[in-house]
């Protein structure tokens, strides 16, 4: 090869798309491969490319791997938009998957199973079925996971063709990467099946356990995530199942190291020896510890895990608090999750030594790591009362600095220390008291406020500190003006003297009159009474012994802390949140569910396996026209264009029931994602024009198990640039109800180069299902404008104005006109605007206009004999490429 | 499994994207961008490494600037998807011989034909280069040496971060020399990354290394290598003892290792008889064993300040730091680093008389002061004075608003733990043959920091 990769990105001043085509169908070989790298760089800059598919396609068939290779990358990123022609690329496809070389087998089963197109899937069949057989591991492995890619196409395909009990086999292969493969692709499909398809007995886990010795670092942990399902029967499986996992934790990989210890801890539930779990324990320090010696990214990643881990057996890492302490160079996100371990392994033992770190870090420059570091000093007094003092006396140090955020963050953690050791520590409340005027962050003030309050006695200017905060009573947060009134009812209470008697009117005038806030209202009004029926009863309440807090460093819920510990070396460890908190991933729903909803979509799905069973048992090689299955398909199944007025039809009666109001347009819309492939989401909906705008009607059936909310849609760019013009409204979905919208276009927002065609690609995403995307088609008169009426003078001017190349004519051979007004209204309704008429022997001829945005006229001539089939329509633009549109248009308006 | 891999340059452009499940929007990589640069509204927080952002975990690692980002919908192992990209990265490395923007876009044929060989259906398959050699047939384009900014002493070292410091080998393991033959050579490098927490009266606090031996072999037909370590290597504390009495081993001379891990391709068999490890080095780049050690060595440097304060708006910082290594050892881009407080408005510095190859600068925007030395030969001192004015009076208390003093600086043929690569044997094909073997040691401060 020749020159840089990068000449492939410059771009020349002609036309790129034509000037591809020519190369691409060169007569040289290496000038057809600089081409295709041409296609594949333009496309993976976002360029659209698929005009260019048949060419591509037909540089296909060769030796070359390396142009093959590119070929398929091709083919994998347009086969969906282009179904009908990727249908052409089957035959190779088939071919290769048999060729000697076990590449290129590998490679056209691993394209083959990228490629999501319906048609193509039942092909793969029987090119799977035997790749899972070749005696080439390479093959074999790359088979595996393509079951797991069929499965998310059309898993009754797999079910039905026994793939799956290929697969299992496969767990036994001599090759250990197939088996991790195998795993995988079986872990992947139980994952989205509610039956047990892949349950380890302690047969699969004996040979698993057997193969993670010869597997590659990642087909161990496919092995070790699969198999941390099991359950022991008992304690001495447990402990087997251990010894053979443990010489992992000596790996290089941080995840096979977090994966190894993920199925220690969940064996060592089981194990009731005391000597052996200490011995685990004792095993497991060292590599957790290794694991903070990895790049920060994976250190983040250990360290919520330990979080986790110590929680459960703070024994593990009890002694080694040192490599949590935060190093100079560490991110921030490593510093912060440091500090929370720090804060849970401190013990009186090693108090002094976290004290003295803390103590540093909190004259730090980084703001977040300093407030996180005072607090952590105040959380270890609450966790050990023996080292409270020396906490307290740390943090009066950091107070002198008066560095203002570090002042206001002691205070509030100081409040804490109050409430945990009741009446030992108040003699430091008049260094407190001194920073009072510097606090302008609420908690603080709220803090401080507190403390006055509860401490009212004690301190001799009480009255004065807390009448400093009430000439800004209003402008105060509520967090303030709520301690505020607090405080100051308790400094009543205490020192019933006139001063706070006065203080005591003015703050529940402001409290009660001026304020607007319900819950400082309701509180005020409760002291009122109180203080106005029975100031003893008042006293009682106010003044009551507080329950002592307690610390909070231990604060996820038991059986939230198990569910993470059983995911341990997951996402769900790093977030702390149970899987489904955040995994939107929805189950597939299963057949049984498709047959509650009858509807149209079931039809043509239950069809297909049974046609891919047909089309199974003959060998795919004779099906050397692959055209000729497209064309007997009944319906386009899945998200394929429905192109066939046969397969709209069908769908359309059965999904408009009664009580839902038909979308505005009237007749019924189409299915673009039926119910089996939408995960229960069906969505119908079809391009319309009504008062001079063009909509997109859409309805919405949930026919899942869940609500459905937060749709929205996006448009791939097409020929004429339409786009959403507004937000789509679409309510929250129950399961089992529908709903239906108008979602207004706009045109040329986004136009798509290449040939003018009707295909649209839409996208549809909502908060519970990944997106899906779909194919429609652009209906092209429901372009026409309103304005497209021409005078009969104006009409001939124009028509002899353009060139005679100008005139395109097509015959309907299948359309009829049985009464000439009937279809000039029916034309009219959709902007196509008669003129005259002409009787030519038996003929009608009628002429009529139309017009499309950007006022690009069409002139119009039809010719038929009345009520016998066969029309011929000419036309003339001034843009004789959109002819093929117009015709498609034309007759699909003289059909209905 | 991951549903998308991408990397992104600094300014976000996409300079590679393959999506291999379609189940997560193609807008993601301008979502993660804008997520990653926004994470805090001033831009001074750091995002972490994993995020969900409307139901899509994305996972990131940086290297050599480039960000490297995959993306899922499942709860997978997060381990897994950083390790891999770390392996990604490496294997392009070992690829394109140089990882840059440039490199990458010049090869993206090539890069495409890896990932699709590496992952399948978000799946990895093998991030072994030795393995990928079989499948792979672009060939790269090496980008112009030329073109790389000059490689300094230190560059060496620059690229990657960790475990991968890219070597000064900007070779190809798959492209030949421009004279046809390719050379017959190994590379090892002992790489030791160390971290001292020194208290303000001079005693170390924490200290560790963290060390990979590291190989990188350009022997044709994969001859079995033997690597001798030293013979009275210890590996694991003593049980029961914690890491804040380390220091009992330290008398007898010993090297002993807190833990270490190997690379799967090592043979340990004679491993705890004589401490030699066997392997059949795999092509590309890839460490044979990481260790880390908490047992006390000396420290290279040492810090000194000295804050007096003069008159309320004024003080005086002197630093010294003192290089305790052999003198025919030279450290060098030495930095030197310390916080000052807040509300200093401005630096003046004074060195030693005579001194050359010496910078310093005060950084505005950050407080920050800053010392380069290009070289530090072992046993010399160094001495900087920088006075201070502050724009308003001090708390009284500077210690406490300013430092720690925090050093870098690289070391080569250095390495603290005195662990050694005894001898390096290749099982030999014939009398004559005899390939390069480069054994290299190199030191690295990590978190070296100084409290005032």
């Amino acid at each position: 090869m020749s020159g840089h990769d990068s000449k492939y990105f410059s771009t020349t001043k002609k036309g790129e798309i034509p000037e591809l085509k020519e190369e691409l169908n060169s007569q040289y070989k290496d000038k057809r491969k600089d081409a295709v790298k041409k296609v594949i760089a333009a496309m993976t800059v976002g360029k659209d490319v698929s005009s260019l598919f048949t060419d591509v396609v037909n540089c296909m068939q060769t030796e070359n791997l390396e142009l093959k290779k590119l070929v398929y990358l091709y083919l994998i990123n347009y086969a969906k938009s282009q179904p009908d022609l990727a249908i052409l690329a089957v035959n190779t496809f088939v071919k290769d998957s048999q060729d000697p070389n076990p590449l290129i087998r590998a490679l056209a089963v691993r394209t083959m199973g990228c490629i999501r197109v319906d048609k193509i899937t039942e092909y793969l069949c029987d090119p799977l079925q035997r790749c899972l057989k070749d005696d080439d591991p390479y093959v074999r492995k790359t088979a595996a996971i393509c079951v797991a890619k069929l499965y998310d196409i059309n898993a009754e395909l797999v079910e039905d063709r026994g793939f799956l009990d290929a697969l299992k086999d496969l767990i036994s292969d001599n090759n250990p990467m197939v088996v991790a493969n195998a795993v995988a692709a079986l872990a992947e499909i139980q994952e989205s099946s509610s039956r047990p398809i892949f349950e380890i007995t302690s047969h699969t886990l004996s040979k698993l356990l057997t193969a993670l010795n010869e597997c590659t670092e990642w087909g161990q942990v496919f092995i070790l995530d699969a198999l941390s399902k099991y359950k022991a029967a008992d304690a001495r499986e447990a402990e087997n199942i251990v010894e053979r996992v443990t010489p992992r934790l000596q790996h290089a990989n941080c995840a096979v190291v977090l994966s190894a210890v993920k199925m220690i801890l969940q064996q060592m539930e089981l194990i009731t020896s005391t000597d052996v779990v200490r011995n685990l324990c004792k095993k497991m320090a060292p590599p957790l510890v290794t694991l903070l010696s990895a790049e920060p990214e994976i250190q983040y990643v250990a360290l919520r895990n330990i979080n986790l881990i110590v929680q459960k057996r703070p024994t593990i890492l009890a002694h080694e608090i040192k490599v949590f302490f935060c190093k100079y160079n560490d991110p921030i996100y490593v510093k912060m999750e440091k500090l929370e371990i720090m804060i849970k392994l401190a013990s009186d033992r090693n108090i002094d030594q976290v004290l003295l770190e803390f103590k540093e870090y909190a004259t730090e420059v980084d703001v977040d790591f300093v407030r996180k570091a005072v607090r952590a000093i105040g959380r270890c007094a609450i966790k050990l009362e023996r080292a409270a003092e020396r906490c307290i006396s740390v943090l009066l140090e950091l107070i002198k600095i008066k560095v203002n955020y570090v002042v206001q963050e002691a205070i509030i953690v100081i409040k804490d220390i109050f409430r945990r050791y009741p009446n030992t520590y108040e003699s430091i409340i008049a260094t407190l008291c001194e920073s009072l005027d510097t606090l302008d962050e609420p908690e603080a003030k709220a803090s401080m406020i507190w403390i006055i309050g509860e401490y009212a006695e004690r301190i001799d200017n009480a009255d004065e500190l807390l009448e400093s905060f009430l000439e800004s009573f209003p402008e105060e947060p509520p967090q303030v003006q709520l301690q505020l009134l607090t405080a100051t009812v308790k400094l009543f209470l205490k020192k019933p003297t006139e001063g706070p008697q006065q203080m005591i009117q003015v703050v529940l005038n402001n409290a009660t009159v001026e304020t607007d806030n319900p819950d400082l209202r309701d509180r005020a009004y409760i002291y009122w009474r109180l203080l106005s029926t029975d100031p003893e009863a008042a006293k009682d309440v106010v003044l009551a012994e507080k329950p002592v807090i307690s610390d909070d460093s231990n604060q996820l819920d038991p059986s939230l802390l198990d569910e993470l510990l059983s995911n341990i070396a997951t996402l769900s460890s790093v977030y702390h949140k149970p899987p489904e908190a955040f995994v939107t991933r929805v189950k597939t729903t299963q057949k049984t569910e498709e047959e509650d909803y009858p509807e149209a979509g079931e039809q043509s799905y239950s069809d297909s396996p049974a046609r891919v069973a047909d089309s199974g048992a003959s060998p795919p090689a004779s099906s050397a026209n692959p055209q000729h299955p497209a064309s007997r398909q009944p319906a386009a199944p899945a998200a394929l264009p429905d192109l066939l007025d046969l397969g709209m039809d069908n769908s359309g009666s059965a999904i408009v029931s009664v009580d839902q109001p038909a979308s505005p347009a009237g007749p019924p819309l189409p299915v673009v994602l039926p119910a089996s492939s939408g995960q229960g989401l069906q969505i119908s909906a079809q391009l319309i024009r009504r008062d001079g705008q063009v909509f997109y009607s859409m309805m919405f059936e949930n026919n899942s198990q869940v609500p459905l909310d937060g749709f929205m849609i996006q448009f791939n760019k097409n020929t004429f640039g339409l786009a959403a013009g507004g937000q789509l409204q679409v309510p929250q979905l129950l399961p089992g109800t529908s709903a239906s919208t108008l979602l207004p276009m706009v045109l040329f927002q986004n136009i798509s180069p290449g040939p003018a065609n009707t295909l649209l690609q839409v996208a549809i995403k909502n908060n519970q299902q990944p997106v899906w995307y779909f194919n429609d088609k652009i209906y092209f008169h429901v372009l026409f404008t309103e304005d497209g009426r021409m005078e009969r003078s104006t009409f001939l001017e124009t028509w002899k104005s353009l060139p005679d190349s100008n005139e395109v004519s097509r015959d309907f051979p299948a359309s009829v006109i049985n009464s000439v007004e009937t279809t000039l209204d029916r034309l009219a309704a959709s902007n196509m605007f008669f003129i005259a008429k002409r009787k030519h022997a038996n003929q009608e001829v009628l002429y009529l206009s139309a017009k499309i945005p950007r006022g690009i006229p069409f002139l119009i001539e039809l010719t038929a004999v009345i009520g016998t089939p066969g029309v011929k329509c000419a036309i003339k633009t001034p843009s004789p490429e959109m002819a093929p549109l117009f015709f498609e248009a034309v007759e699909t308006l003289l059909k209905s | 499994m991951i549903s998308q891999f991408f990397v992104l340059s600094q300014r976000g452009d996409s300079i590679v994207f393959r999506d291999y499940r379609g189940d997560v929007p193609k807008g993601s990589a301008e979502i993660f961008f804008r997520k990653v640069k926004f994470w805090k509204e001033d831009g001074g927080e750091e995002a972490p490494p994993v995020f969900n952002v409307d139901g899509v975990n994305y996972f990131h690692v940086k290297v050599v600037g480039l960000l490297f980002v995959a993306t899922s919908r499942t709860n997978l192992s997060p381990s897994l998807v950083l390790e891999l990209l770390q392996r990604i990265a490496r294997v392009i490395k070992d690829y394109l011989g140089v990882l840059n923007e440039d490199s990458l876009r010049k090869n993206f044929v090539l890069v495409y034909e890896l990932l699709d060989e590496v992952v399948d259906f978000g799946y990895v398959q093998t991030t072994s280069t030795e393995i990928l050699k079989s499948y792979i047939f672009n060939e790269p384009i090496m980008i112009d040496a030329g073109r790389l900014p000059p490689l300094g002493p230190a560059a060496m070292f620059m690229q990657g971060s960790k475990r991968m410091p890219g070597t000064a080998i900007t070779k190809s393991v798959v492209a030949n020399e421009p004279g046809g033959r390719k050379r017959e050579e190994i590379f090892v490098d002992i790489i030791e990354k160390i971290s001292i927490t020194f208290s303000s009266s001079g005693y170390i606090l924490t200290s560790e290394i963290d060390g990979t031996i590291q190989m990188k072999s350009y022997l044709t037909g994969n001859p079995e290598i033997r690597l001798a370590l030293n013979e009275d290597l210890g590996i694991g504390r003593a049980g029961g003892r914690s890491a804040y009495d380390y220091g009992g081993s330290a008398g007898s001379g010993a090297v002993v290792l807190d833990d270490c891990n190997f690379h799967e391709s090592v043979q340990l068999d004679s491993f705890d008889v004589d401490r030699t490890l066997t392997l059949v080095p795999p092509d590309g780049e890839f460490p044979v064993m990481n260790y880390r050690i908490t047992q006390e060595f000396k420290p290279p440097f040492r810090i000194n300040t000295l804050i007096e304060e003069a008159g309320s708006l004024k003080a005086e910082v002197i630093l010294k730091i003192r290089a305790e290594f052999p003198s025919d050892i030279t450290a060098n881009t030495i930095l030197v680093q310390m916080p000052l407080p807040t509300y200093t408005s401005r630096v003046s510095f004074e060195l030693e008389p005579g001194t050359v190859g010496q910078t310093t600068d005060f950084k505005e925007s950050n407080k920050r002061l800053e010392w380069n030395l290009k070289k530090v030969v072992g046993g010399s001192d160094h001495t900087l004075r920088a006075k201070l004015t502050f724009s308003q009076e001090s708390h009284g208390n500077i210690t406490k608003e300013a430092g720690p003093v925090s050093m870098t600086f690289t070391i080569p043929m250095y390495n603290p733990s005195r662990l050694q690569v005894k001898y390096l044997q290749i099982a030999k094909k014939s009398k004559t043959y005899n390939p390069y073997r480069w054994v290299r040691y190199v030191t690295q401060a990590n978190s070296y920091v100084a409290r005032i």
